[in-house]
Formats: C-alpha cells, sequence, structure tokens
C-alpha cells in the first residue's frame, strides 16, 4: 500500500486540479474519476501486489483519458481558471528548469521592494563544435509564488515596474537580450509614487526604443501590468495562457452595470471570458503574438519537465530569430535563418551570438517600432476612397521631401550666411562711431524731447482685443437655472446662474475655483485661432472588431448622439499664427475610451506631426481607459501609440499632453503618461484605475481626492496645473519655451 | 405707471425701510427678505407693520441671487430694488434678473450701463472721448516697461511745471480694484522697481499684466453730481451736487453737504459756482453719451485750485441720496429721489426737466454710527439701549434700528455695516444747517452696553467736530 | 470647573440630543422615502465621503439639493405636511434624535471639567494662520499655547482684529468653534489642558470609554 501511496496522491491532486478548473461543470466526469480513484484506494489494502498495479496502470490511463477528453473541451474560461491556478508553473519554476543558471538580483524571496516581479541574470549554455558558451540574458517577470501571499498575485506595484525598467537600462548598457515573462493579472492600481499609471508609461516608452533584444512570454496577460515589460521583439505565447484587456470578472461586470463589488453570474462570466477572446489562438490570429507554445494538456505544471525544455529551445530560436533579423539579411544569414525554422533541430547544439552592432542595434529598435505600428491595421475601419489614400500618400511624401529641402539644406546654410551678415554689420557700426565722435561731441547730442502732457490728458490709441466672451459656449448656458458647486458645503460657495456659468465663468466656480466639466468643444474652439481648424482622417470610424455582442448598436449610438465617427478628433489649427496638430480624446464618446479606430487615428496624427514638423498637442477631454470591447485590439493600441509618439519626440517636435474631466486607464498608463510635457485642468482626476475598482482590486479605501490633478502635480506625474481660462495663453508659452529643436517655427 | 407691479426689496436696514416708503407713497406692493441674525431690524418690523407676514420671507443670506429669485418668484414679484451694496452694481445680477424665464424690472440702469461704467478703464476713455477732466495718466493698460517709464516720467514732469512741491505717481493693476495692487512712486528712479512689482502682482493674481499708471492727486475734495434719467436715457436731469469730503480714516464717507461748495459764505481760491456747473455739464453729458436710464452719481475729485477730475461713476442710488433731495424742488414740490428711481424704472416718463427743479438751502447728513473713531473707526458691537432725538421740521432720521429700552435692548448685528442711521438736516444757508446740526446732535440720546459692560461708543462727537469744518477746503 | 462624575450621571440621565433638520434655503420641499421612527445617518466613511441619510430635497431656481441627515439617530419628527410647499431658510423639516456618542460625551466632560477660554463678544473666531495651519494638519493637541499668545482673529463688521489667549499654558485639547459661524460671547471657542491635567483628562476619556454605551 504505502508504494502506491504516492502516486494515489499525485492522482487526487490531479482530481483536485480538474475540481478546481472545472467548477460546476463537467460533473459526471470528475464524479467517476473520483469513485474510481476511491474505489482504487480500497482495493489496494487487499489485493496483490500485480493486481495493484494493473488497477493503477488502469486508473492512470483512465485519469489521462478523461484529462484529454476534457482539454478538447476548455473554455475560455476554463483557461483562464488554469492560468491562475495556484499549481501552474510560474517564474521560479522557469528560473530553475529553462536556464542553466541564475542568480536573482534586487531581490530575494520577499526581501525586494516589490516580490510580483523579480529579476534575474541568467546563463543559456550552448555548445558548437565541442565548445561551450554561455550565453548571459536578463530574466524579469511577474512571480506568481504558487500563490504565495506576498507576491501579490503577480500583481507589480509602480515600484516593481520601476525595477524593471531600470535593469532594462542595465541590459541595454551591457548589451544582452532580455527574456520577460508575463504572469500577471494586471498591475496594481497605487498612485503612490511612481503611480501605476505613469511607471508602465515609463516602461512602454523606454521599450520603444530599447536597443537589446526583447522576448516576452505570456501566460497572464492582464492588459497593462502585461504591457509594461511585453513590447518585444518577439511575443511567444503558453498555449494554454490568456492575453486580455480585462479579466473576464471585470468585463462581466462592466456588462451587466453592477456596481460596488456585486458578483456577476458563472454564466455572464463565462460568456465575456469567449467574447473578450483572450486565448493564445485569437492573439495569434490578430497577430498580437508571434507564435504558441503548446502546453502539457490542461496546462503546464512544475512537474511536465518536458514543457521547459520547449520552452527553452522556443526562447532561444526567438532570440536567435531576432538577432539574425537585426544583423540583416545577408545571404548566409537567411540560410541560416531557414535551418532555424526546421523545429528538430536542437538549439542547444548551436550558437548563435547575441551581441549587436550599433547598426543592427538601430535596425532592431526600427523592426520593433514597424512591427507594433502595424499591429490591428487590420482592424481599422477607414471608409477613405483609394483615391483620396493615394493623394494622402504623395503628400506624405512631398512634405518628407520639401522638410529635407527647407530645414535640412535651406536653413542651415541660411543661418551662416546671416551670421556672416550680422558681424559685417557691426563691424560697420563701429567704424562709423568711432569716425563720427569728434563732430557729435562737438554739437552735443540733443535729448529726447520731454513728455507730452498732452497725452496724459487725452484719449490715447488703444486697439482692445474685445473682450465679448467665448467663441464657443455650451449649450448649458442656455438654461435658465441655478448650478451648485460640488463643494459649496465645504468652501461656501454659492449657486451660480447656469447662463453665468457656462458662458462667462467658462465653467469655474466663481468663489472656490472648481472647474465644472465642460464639453470637448471648449477647448478646441476657444483655444485655437478662429477659422482655423482642419480635420483630417474623418473616415476612420469606429466599429466592433471582435463582434462583441450587442455593441454594433452601442458603437451606433455613441455615433448618433455625437455626431463623430470615433472618439478621437484629429485636425490642424493654429496657435497664435502657429500650426499645431491636435488630437483630442472626446470623453463623452463610450467614455473615451480607445480602440483600433482611435488609435490609429492617434498615430496618423503623430506622423503628421512629425513630418510636417509641427508641435502636437493632445487635449485628453477624458478617458475611462482602453475600450474593453475590442480586447487585445484595444490594448495594443498601448505600445503603438507609444511607439509612434517616441518616434515623434525622437524627431526634435514638442508632445504636450493636457488632461481634462477625468482620465484613467491604459492610455494614460501610455502614450499620454509617456509625454514629457503633461498638463492637467483645474479640478481633473488623473490615474491608473478608478476608485471603485481600487477598492475591489486591493481592499484599499481611499480618500476621495486621491486622483486629483494636484495630488498627480505633487507625485510628479504632471507638470502643472491649469485653469481652464488660461489654456490658450498657456499653451502659447509651451510652444515657445518647450519641445525639440525640430520644430518648424525654431 | 402700472400699480400692479410688485416690487422685491433685495436689501437690508436703513434702505429697506426707505424702498418700503417710497413703495407705499407709490402705491405699489412690496415684498422683503431678511436673514435670521435681522429678524430684529427695523425693515422687518416696518414690512411687517405695513404688509402683513406675507410681504416677509426668511432668507439664507442676502448675498444670494438665488435666494432673492425664488422669494421673487414665490411672491409674484414683478420687479427688484437692489438699494445700495449687494447687487446694486452687479451687473451679471441685472443680467439674470432681466433675462431670466420669468423676467423681473431691475430697478438700476440697464445691466450694459452697469457693466461699461463699472470699467474703470472704460469709463476713463468715455470720459476722455468727450472731453471730461480726467486724473492724468495712463487710459489703457500698459504692457511695457519702457513706455511705462516714459509715461511716469511725463506725469513727474508734468506736477513739476503745475508746481507741485512733491509730485507723486501711482502705479496700479489695471485689472484690480478696492485698493489692491497698487503702490505710488515719489522718484521716477523707483519707478521700474514698483513696475515690476505690480505687474507681476498683477499677473499672479488677475492674469493680467496690464498696469495703469497715473498722477497721485492729493488735498482735494470730493464731490459728486446725482443724476436722473428715465428709460428713454435721452433727457437726463441733476439734483445738484454732494460734498462728501469728510470721511473716517480708512475713507468711509461720515457726513455729506449739498450743494458741494457754498461760494456764498465761504471763500475759495477758485470761481466754486463755475467749477459746480462745469462737473454737472460733464456728468450730464456722459449720461447721455451711454443712455443712462437710473439714478447715478458721477463722482468727482477737486484739487485745492479748482481742477476737476473724473473719478468713477456710481451706478446706483446712493446713501446720501437724500441730501440731494432735502435741497432740491420739482414744480415746487419735495422729491424722493428712491421713489423717483422705482416709478422712472418701472417705465414712467420723467415728466419734468431740469428747468423745473429748482434748489433751496443747504443740506448735511450725517452717518451715525456705533464705533469709535479715536481708535481707528473701529466698530463697537453690543446692545443699544436707547436711541432718540427730538423732532424737528429741518430733520429727518432714517434708521433701521427700532426703538429701544434698557428692557427690550437692541442688538447690532455683526454680520453687517455697523451704520445706525442717517439724519438729514436742512438749513437755509451754511450757518443755519450749521447750527441745526449741531442742536440735533446736542440733544441725540445713543445709549448702550457691551458684553463687558462697557458704554456704547459712536461717532457723534466726530461728527460734532466736523460740523463746523463743512465745505472748507 | 465641576465634578466629572456629576457631569456625567447628568449625561447619563438625559443620553439624547434633539436637533432639528432645517432648510438650508428658500426653495420648494419634496421628502424623500422617509418617515417617523426611521434610523438615519450622518456622513461616514473614512473621510466622512459617503452622505448622510436623504430625508428631503428642496429645489430652488430649477436647481434641486438634498438635505441630508447631519447625525446618526432617529427620525423624531418629520413635518410631512410641509412637503411640496414653499419654506423659508431655516425652516424646521424634522428633528433627529441623536444619541450621544462616546467622543462626544468626552468633549462635553471637557468643557466642564478643563479651563474653557470663551469667546469676549459675538462675532466669527478662528485661529491665527500658522497655529490654523498645525491644527488642521496635526490636531489640536499639538498645539501648546501660553498666556499673552496670539491666538486667535475676531472677525466682525468685515473687520478682523487679533485676540490673545489668556489663561493657564497647555495644550488645547479640544475646539468648540467653526470659523463660518458667530460665536456667541461667552460661549467656549478652546478648552486647555495643562500639563499636569493630562493624566486626569485620560482618565476622564478612559471612563467614558468604559462607561458610555453607545446606544441606537
Amino acid at each position: 500500500m504505502m508504494e502506491w501511496e504516492k502516486q494515489l496522491h499525485q492522482l487526487a491532486d490531479r482530481l483536485c486540479y480538474l475540481k478546481d478548473i472545472f467548477p460546476g461543470k463537467h460533473e459526471e466526469d470528475i464524479a467517476l474519476l473520483e469513485t474510481r480513484l476511491n474505489d482504487t484506494r480500497r482495493k489496494l489494502e487487499t489485493c496483490s501486489a500485480e493486481e495493484a498495479q494493473a488497477e493503477m496502470t488502469s486508473l492512470e490511463d483512465l485519469f489521462f483519458f478523461m484529462e484529454c477528453k476534457l482539454e478538447d473541451k476548455l473554455t475560455p474560461m476554463d483557461k483562464v481558471r488554469i492560468v491562475r491556478h495556484p499549481h501552474r508553473i510560474c517564474l521560479r519554476d522557469i528560473l530553475e528548469n529553462v536556464y542553466d543558471n541564475y542568480t536573482e538580483i534586487g531581490g530575494q524571496g520577499e526581501h525586494t521592494n516589490d516580490p510580483a516581479m523579480v529579476i534575474a541574470r541568467a546563463y543559456i549554455t550552448r555548445k558548437r563544435h565541442g565548445k561551450v558558451y554561455h550565453q548571459p540574458v536578463l530574466v524579469m517577470g511577474h512571480e506568481k509564488g504558487h500563490g504565495e501571499e506576498f507576491r501579490n498575485g503577480g500583481s507589480a506595484k509602480p515600484w516593481g515596474n520601476a525595477k524593471a525598467k531600470h535593469y532594462m537600462g542595465v541590459a541595454e548598457t551591457e548589451g544582452i537580450p532580455i527574456h520577460a515573462y508575463v504572469f500577471t493579472p494586471g498591475g496594481y492600481p497605487l498612485e503612490d509614487y511612481p503611480g501605476a499609471a505613469q511607471q508602465i508609461a515609463r516602461n512602454i516608452y523606454e521599450m520603444a526604443g530599447l536597443t537589446v533584444p526583447l522576448i516576452a512570454v505570456f501566460s497572464e496577460g492582464g492588459s497593462g501590468g502585461a504591457e509594461a515589460i511585453s513590447l518585444a521583439d518577439k511575443r511567444l505565447m503558453f498555449s494554454h495562457g490568456y492575453y486580455s484587456v480585462i479579466s473576464p470578472e471585470g468585463a462581466a461586470a462592466i456588462e451587466g452595470h453592477l456596481r460596488g463589488g456585486a458578483r456577476a453570474s458563472a454564466d455572464l462570466v463565462e460568456r465575456c471570458a469567449r467574447d473578450l477572446h483572450l486565448t493564445a489562438e485569437d492573439n495569434l490570429k490578430f497577430g498580437y503574438i508571434d507564435k504558441i507554445i503548446q502546453e502539457p494538456v490542461l496546462g503546464a505544471r512544475p512537474y511536465h519537465y518536458e514543457f521547459f525544455r520547449t520552452i527553452r529551445q522556443e526562447v532561444i530560436r526567438a532570440t536567435d530569430e531576432v538577432v539574425l533579423s537585426a544583423r540583416g539579411l545577408a545571404p548566409l544569414r537567411a540560410a541560416t535563418l531557414r535551418r532555424f525554422r526546421d523545429r528538430e533541430l536542437n538549439l542547444d547544439e548551436f550558437s548563435v551570438r547575441w551581441d549587436l552592432s550599433r547598426k543592427a542595434r538601430q535596425r532592431l529598435v526600427e523592426m520593433r517600432q514597424n512591427k507594433f505600428i502595424k499591429a490591428s491595421h487590420r482592424e481599422c475601419q477607414n471608409r477613405r476612397s483609394i483615391m483620396g489614400r493615394l493623394g494622402d500618400a504623395w503628400s506624405e511624401q512631398w512634405w518628407e521631401i520639401y522638410n529635407r529641402l527647407i530645414y535640412d539644406f535651406y536653413h542651415r546654410n541660411r543661418r551662416t550666411f546671416s551670421n556672416l551678415l550680422e558681424e559685417i554689420g557691426s563691424e560697420w557700426e563701429m567704424l562709423k562711431l568711432r569716425a563720427m565722435k569728434p563732430w557729435n561731441r562737438l554739437h552735443g547730442k540733443t535729448e529726447e524731447p520731454a513728455g507730452n502732457t498732452e497725452e496724459l490728458t487725452t484719449l490715447s490709441e488703444w486697439e482692445e482685443d474685445n473682450h465679448s466672451g467665448w467663441a464657443w459656449v455650451s449649450p448649458k448656458a442656455r438654461e435658465d437655472r441655478a448650478v451648485s458647486c460640488p463643494y459649496s458645503a465645504q468652501r461656501g460657495c454659492m449657486d451660480m446662474w447656469a447662463p453665468d456659468l457656462y458662458n462667462e465663468f467658462a465653467g469655474v466656480c466663481s468663489s472656490c475655483g472648481h472647474h465644472f466639466p465642460m464639453e470637448y468643444q471648449w477647448i478646441m474652439n476657444n483655444c485655437f485661432d478662429a477659422n482655423s481648424l482642419y480635420e483630417f482622417n474623418t473616415e476612420v470610424e469606429a466599429g466592433n472588431p471582435l463582434h462583441f455582442p450587442g455593441f454594433d448598436e452601442k458603437i451606433a449610438e455613441a455615433k448618433r448622439k455625437t455626431g463623430l465617427k470615433s472618439g478621437c478628433i484629429t485636425f490642424e489649427a493654429r496657435l497664435d499664427g502657429v500650426q499645431v496638430v491636435v488630437a483630442i480624446l472626446v470623453g463623452s464618446f463610450r467614455g473615451g475610451s480607445v480602440g483600433v479606430a482611435e488609435g490609429s487615428k492617434f498615430v496618423a496624427a503623430a506622423d503628421r506631426a512629425r513630418r510636417k514638423r509641427y508641435p502636437f498637442i493632445v487635449y485628453c477631454h477624458g478617458t475611462a481607459g482602453i475600450r474593453i470591447q475590442e480586447g487585445t485590439h484595444g490594448v495594443i493600441q498601448m505600445p503603438r501609440c507609444t511607439v509612434a509618439v517616441r518616434r515623434y519626440i525622437e524627431s526634435g517636435g514638442l508632445y504636450l499632453v493636457l488632461y481634462d474631466t477625468k482620465s484613467y486607464g491604459g492610455p494614460v498608463a501610455s502614450f499620454l503618461g509617456c509625454a514629457f510635457y503633461q498638463f492637467a485642468i483645474r479640478s481633473s482626476d488623473i490615474g491608473f484605475a478608478g476608485p471603485g475598482v481600487i477598492k475591489n482590486t486591493t481592499g484599499i479605501d481611499i480618500p476621495p481626492d486621491h486622483h486629483n490633478c494636484y495630488k498627480a502635480l505633487s507625485r510628479g506625474h504632471i507638470q502643472g496645473v491649469w485653469d481652464r481660462r488660461d489654456v490658450r495663453a498657456n499653451l502659447r508659452q509651451a510652444l515657445e519655451t518647450m519641445g525639440g529643436r525640430n520644430l518648424y517655427y525654431r | 405707471m402700472n400699480k400692479q407691479h410688485k416690487v422685491l426689496i433685495a436689501n437690508r436696514g436703513e434702505i429697506a425701510v426707505r424702498i418700503i416708503q417710497a413703495c407705499v407713497k407709490l402705491g405699489l406692493d412690496f415684498v422683503c427678505v431678511h436673514t435670521a441674525e435681522d429678524a430684529c431690524s427695523g425693515h422687518v418690523a416696518l414690512a411687517r407693520e405695513i404688509g402683513g407676514e406675507k410681504s416677509l420671507y426668511r432668507i439664507s443670506s442676502y448675498h444670494d441671487a438665488n435666494e432673492l429669485l425664488s422669494v421673487a418668484d414665490e411672491s409674484g414679484a414683478t420687479a427688484v430694488h437692489p438699494g445700495y451694496g449687494f447687487f446694486a452694481e452687479d451687473f451679471r445680477f441685472a443680467r439674470r434678473v432681466t433675462e431670466r424665464e420669468r423676467p423681473l424690472v431691475f430697478l438700476g440702469p440697464s445691466w450694459r450701463v452697469i457693466r461699461d461704467l463699472g470699467d474703470k478703464i472704460n469709463t476713463k476713455r468715455l470720459a476722455r472721448s468727450l472731453g471730461v477732466p480726467t486724473v492724468p495718466g495712463s487710459d489703457r493698460p500698459i504692457y511695457d516697461e519702457l513706455e511705462a517709464e516714459k509715461i511716469a516720467r511725463s506725469l513727474f514732469d508734468f506736477q513739476m511745471q503745475q508746481g507741485i512741491a512733491r509730485p507723486l505717481v501711482l502705479v496700479k493693476a489695471s485689472a484690480g480694484g478696492g485698493g489692491m495692487g497698487i503702490e505710488e512712486v515719489y522718484d521716477i528712479d523707483m519707478f521700474r522697481q514698483v513696475y515690476r512689482r505690480i505687474r507681476n502682482y498683477a499677473m499672479r493674481q488677475f492674469k493680467d499684466e496690464g498696469v495703469l499708471i497715473e498722477q497721485r492727486i492729493k488735498d482735494f475734495n470730493h464731490l459728486e453730481v446725482q443724476v436722473l434719467s428715465d428709460r428713454t436715457g435721452r433727457h437726463p436731469v441733476h439734483f445738484g451736487t454732494r460734498n462728501c469730503s469728510i470721511q473716517s480714516t480708512g475713507r468711509q464717507k461720515r457726513l455729506e453737504v449739498a450743494p458741494g461748495f457754498d461760494p456764498s459764505s465761504i471763500k475759495y481760491d477758485f470761481d466754486a459756482a463755475a467749477l459746480l456747473d462745469e462737473i454737472v455739464m460733464h456728468s450730464l453729458n456722459m449720461a447721455r453719451k451711454v443712455g443712462y436710464d437710473s439714478v447715478g452719481t458721477w463722482e468727482w475729485i477737486v484739487t485745492r485750485d479748482g481742477q476737476p477730475f473724473l473719478m468713477e461713476v456710481n451706478t446706483r442710488i446712493q446713501v446720501e441720496n437724500g441730501v440731494s433731495a432735502a435741497i432740491s424742488r420739482v414744480k415746487g414740490k419735495e422729491v424722493d429721489l428712491i421713489a423717483e428711481q422705482i416709478r422712472t424704472g418701472l417705465g414712467d416718463p420723467l415728466g419734468y426737466t431740469q428747468d423745473d427743479i429748482t434748489f433751496n438751502g443747504v443740506g448735511v447728513e450725517y452717518r451715525i454710527i456705533a464705533e469709535d473713531p479715536d481708535n481707528g473707526f473701529s466698530p463697537w458691537v453690543g446692545d443699544i439701549t436707547r436711541f432718540s432725538w427730538d423732532e424737528h421740521e429741518w430733520c429727518r432720521v432714517h434708521t433701521h434700528v427700532p426703538p429701544a429700552t434698557p428692557e427690550h435692548p437692541y442688538t447690532i448685528p455683526t454680520e453687517f455695516d455697523p451704520n445706525l442711521a442717517l439724519a438729514i438736516i436742512w438749513g437755509k444757508d451754511l450757518a443755519e444747517v450749521t447750527a441745526h446740526g449741531l442742536a440735533f446732535l446736542d440733544t441725540l440720546r445713543l445709549e448702550g452696553h457691551d458684553g463687558k459692560g462697557e458704554p456704547l461708543k459712536s461717532n457723534v462727537e466726530f461728527l460734532k467736530k466736523k460740523t463746523e469744518r463743512m465745505l472748507r477746503f | 470647573m465641576r465634578d466629572i462624575a456629576e457631569v456625567m450621571e447628568e449625561l447619563k440621565a438625559a443620553p439624547y440630543t434633539e436637533r432639528e433638520v432645517c432648510a438650508p434655503h428658500t426653495g420648494v420641499i419634496r421628502f424623500a422615502d422617509v418617515k417617523e421612527g426611521d434610523r438615519v445617518s450622518g456622513f461616514t466613511g473614512t473621510w466622512k465621503e459617503i452622505p448622510g441619510t436623504h430625508i428631503a430635497t428642496i429645489t430652488r431656481e430649477k436647481n434641486p439639493r438634498k438635505v441630508l441627515a447631519s447625525e446618526r439617530g432617529v427620525l423624531q419628527k418629520l413635518y410631512r405636511e410641509l412637503d411640496g410647499s414653499f419654506v423659508e431658510a431655516g425652516t424646521p423639516l424634522g428633528v433627529i434624535r441623536h444619541y450621544l456618542t462616546r467622543q462626544e460625551v468626552v468633549s462635553k466632560l471637557l468643557k466642564e471639567s478643563l479651563y474653557a477660554f470663551c469667546a469676549p463678544e459675538r462675532a466669527k473666531y478662528y485661529f491665527v494662520p500658522d497655529v490654523d495651519k498645525k491644527v488642521k494638519i496635526l490636531g489640536c493637541r499639538t498645539v501648546s499655547i501660553h498666556d499673552g499668545m496670539e491666538l486667535f482673529i475676531v472677525s466682525r463688521m468685515k473687520r478682523e482684529v487679533p485676540l490673545c489667549y489668556s489663561g493657564p499654558a497647555g495644550i488645547i485639547y479640544d475646539v468648540y468653534f467653526d470659523q463660518t459661524k458667530n460665536v456667541d460671547s461667552g460661549s467656549p471657542l478652546i478648552v486647555v489642558c495643562p500639563p499636569e491635567q493630562q493624566s486626569a483628562v485620560e482618565d476622564v476619556v478612559a471612563r467614558v470609554q468604559s462607561e458610555w454605551n453607545e446606544g441606537e
């Protein structure tokens, strides 16, 4: 009996695992296994060794058969449960089994700033012609630690992500590849310094220009938390993993309009998991991962040693491929690459050097950037005609050539010339002065005439800039009613009359300065020169790329209500004569959420600003985050737009973000939050997750002003808080004083 | 005039009492408001006595337009009289009153007039465009340091030419007001420093760097011209001038005399009669130009050598309106400017011209206040146990303080200005009015004590002292 | 200063306060779904961010405003007859019977047993800026004061004058004024606890903690 105990125990574990993975499902199958297990256990007490052997084999076969049968019936939600199960392999298992040697750095168990984020230096030992090569890599990733409490379920805190970013820099300096393992349900939504959103944005921005190969492996890819380490050259994914914009429960809570932590029904959660298209196959199809690593039946657990060997082969292969393609496709390398596709080749017996020349590093970054810029391109609904698109392409080329001519050639040489002229001129003045000196002394130059008293008492000329009010006035100003300031109890503000408040006061409480939310049109029409707006890419429309049930109607409703085609408006405008490109995220279009259409318009606007050397201003009228109904099509906009932003900034432009009302989630944690110049309109809220989400996920009660822009300023997230009435003047000031050297008016 | 109108009196105290009286005189219905602190005020008692409980509403604050308008709607009022202070010169209130879904008549100038004349720069420019003398200096915000210095320099030169021994220049934030962001310069070398300081202050405080640079005039008399016009705005008339030079240290008026100067009994260094005519003419010219359509006051300062400068226009009824009325007769009859304001405000034509207005005698107004003139005019708070005076035909007292006895004292509310009463004294000439005034003050009985049992302090002695100096430069 | 036990017995005999719920301003009243005898609560939550029980809605100039219960207790009276009518500012809408909390009892006891510095006249009072800052951030018990120290600003008739503290040196144990409201002459502004009395005060607090049961 004793000799079987271990095996029985293991089978019992497997049974428990099944129960966990399939709660309330396949009950008959599981019950059958349970009865058989109990039967066997009873039999073993009495029967002979041979019989026992046969019994055990048959039982193990049955288990395997059942597991295979259930594997075929896995639903997306089952996979989510597999990924979350404490038995699932974790980063430490991978470090132990995939790499030949590893040293955890920046932490030891719980003695680290964030045990959910583990960094390690590891080796992969490869042989070539009998010679041994140790190839160093930097491994980073989320550590769930099989459910260890202090690991926080692999949910990295802001400082954990900061640690990751720091070591990315180390790897870059040392020129070694990075292997990032994504095992996170999402970022921990804490706003304490450096701030969840802010840090994720910085990480994404860093990776958008990181000059070493970066391989990401997804097991659990929870939205923003996953993006913090996964803007990679190759993205691999475990076959039972998920990569999603939101947890199925979160999606269900939104879909079911649940508030205050109420639970959604299992059925709804299951449906949402399916509709989110979060499995490896889905994401491979969309192109957001490059390859699936097949897991054992019902998901990898620490005793699946064969699986670790597969992982090892796959990450080596991915790294080799990235390195070789960055080196350029010389014929020889092309042949090598081809050989890599041969799966049978044991990569341990083969070696590719992983260091890159400066040129190759540049190419690597460029390829990575292109990869992400192109992501989700297919999903974008653009109703622009073929001719229109051709015209656009032509005009883009023209701007490229024009800028070359004007800035790179003409301006550079003109400056030299004018400097020369200036010097000659000042020499001449000096000469003249010296020559005239005796004569001047003789005549005693007359003093300027004393002030004219007439001027002091009569009407002077004055072109008063017309104070007749704002160019655009909110329709709310037409209602005859009083409005209370939300702070009236604390600050004693009196009710204001809507026509005063929404017109002349620009939505600002006249006694305490609280800013009431205003429509996006207010900034759009009052902060730029009159009649200078030229909208482009109007044909891009928000759609329903995942065919999320019921969402077509919701999008249509949003379009009808706002008269817009997507939540992003992009236009060119002038500000005191200075040309700028502006993108607005409209808070009233599906909460300002960002999907493929919005991301595509944003990328196009950044590109346009880059080509024309215009400043790029983003007015975030409000955003609730990534549009969850678009699933990973939405999430991918985070790295995608950040890459566009990085390209723009590095070309020497001015990228300025202005937040208003409420800005949360993915956009803030990526392409908005990475801006060097972020300002907020007073009374706006900025953060990663809203107060309700924080309460639900962390159990921490946060003060009501936790996300207030002044808090964001104190934390160092934003660079300033602006009064709405001063936005125009402040933007003007920013155009003059901020930004890179390649703006057209510099 | 349509007698169906009902007037909401959006004010308290003495002015509310006088508006009630004016409404009664005109046969109009009215409704009064009061706060909890003011429940014992005389205006409440008078409103209750005349109009009953239905004419009284308790509100949370006199400063809350919403309270006033909700009472107006509830009580069926059709017009609002703002009195002085509170909403009297708030163009937004006037606009809201007249543009809301249930519009009311605002008994004051139209909101555009209030807005335009409430703007210092606009008023100064309007005056200059009509050749009305204004304080020498800039009439538009100056943003450029060199230009500012040039103006300051010419202002110093200008004053030297005028023979002013210690020329002074004033630098003030053009968007400021109420004595904030204002500084004197007595030396041109200091100018830049002061200019920058004010400019930075203005930028911080008002988000506008604009600065005004003016001559600082010292040693002047404060004169006013009382103007009235009906809704057509075409034929403004005046009710003479007032001299309001006797003030507290905090520049609060304490004693006003009409007319503004008395050349018949006092000798001035300039032709006082001509000067009064001149400022009246200028004031009426401006009123005509802007289509002024209510009562208003043009404020002037007059230097010792008789130069007038327009300071500002007060687009409201003033505390001291009664002193002008005391010396004026319309077609030989007494006049009540508040009643005239209401009557014309409700659309009645004026019905007379300047030729019908005659002037007779000298009027003085005393503001009787519980305060300590020896101690920076600091207000005194406590209970009034006695407040009475002898009745005379040459004397009229306006007060909201109810009859008080030691058993039923009146507690001065702490929320408002500490005015207790206005006494208007008339005499056929300056000598007579001085005698009447002193007689009135001598017999005035004002007693009380505060929480510590200290006796009431008032400015009666101060007023007595000043009575002898009236109208002298 | 009185004997604590005596005051405590008095409070035990009458452990309730009755507070009127009043209309904050004029307007038309609509009562919410509450009735006499209902339990109500005031602002709750860590930051007092959860509003109290909705008692009525008052609409003025087309702007509805909720009238909320200001403290925990039982709605003893509700003047339902006012429903739908226009009310003046300060009109009573109902009465909340509130059982004193431990903190309130402590505060009442201290008012009686510690040195109370009273308002010399009816006015609005506030602390001088640096004390105000300290009180707001660190709490009043971090502020030690002594005789002759400039502590308050008295605001009345639109004028502000400083007021010096006079009395024993010690820490400010409790504050009894609200700077937006007038304080009547003679009512306490603060109570001061001299260092030697501190342990006695802590006894009071401990005693209330053990003896006072928070009812309802």
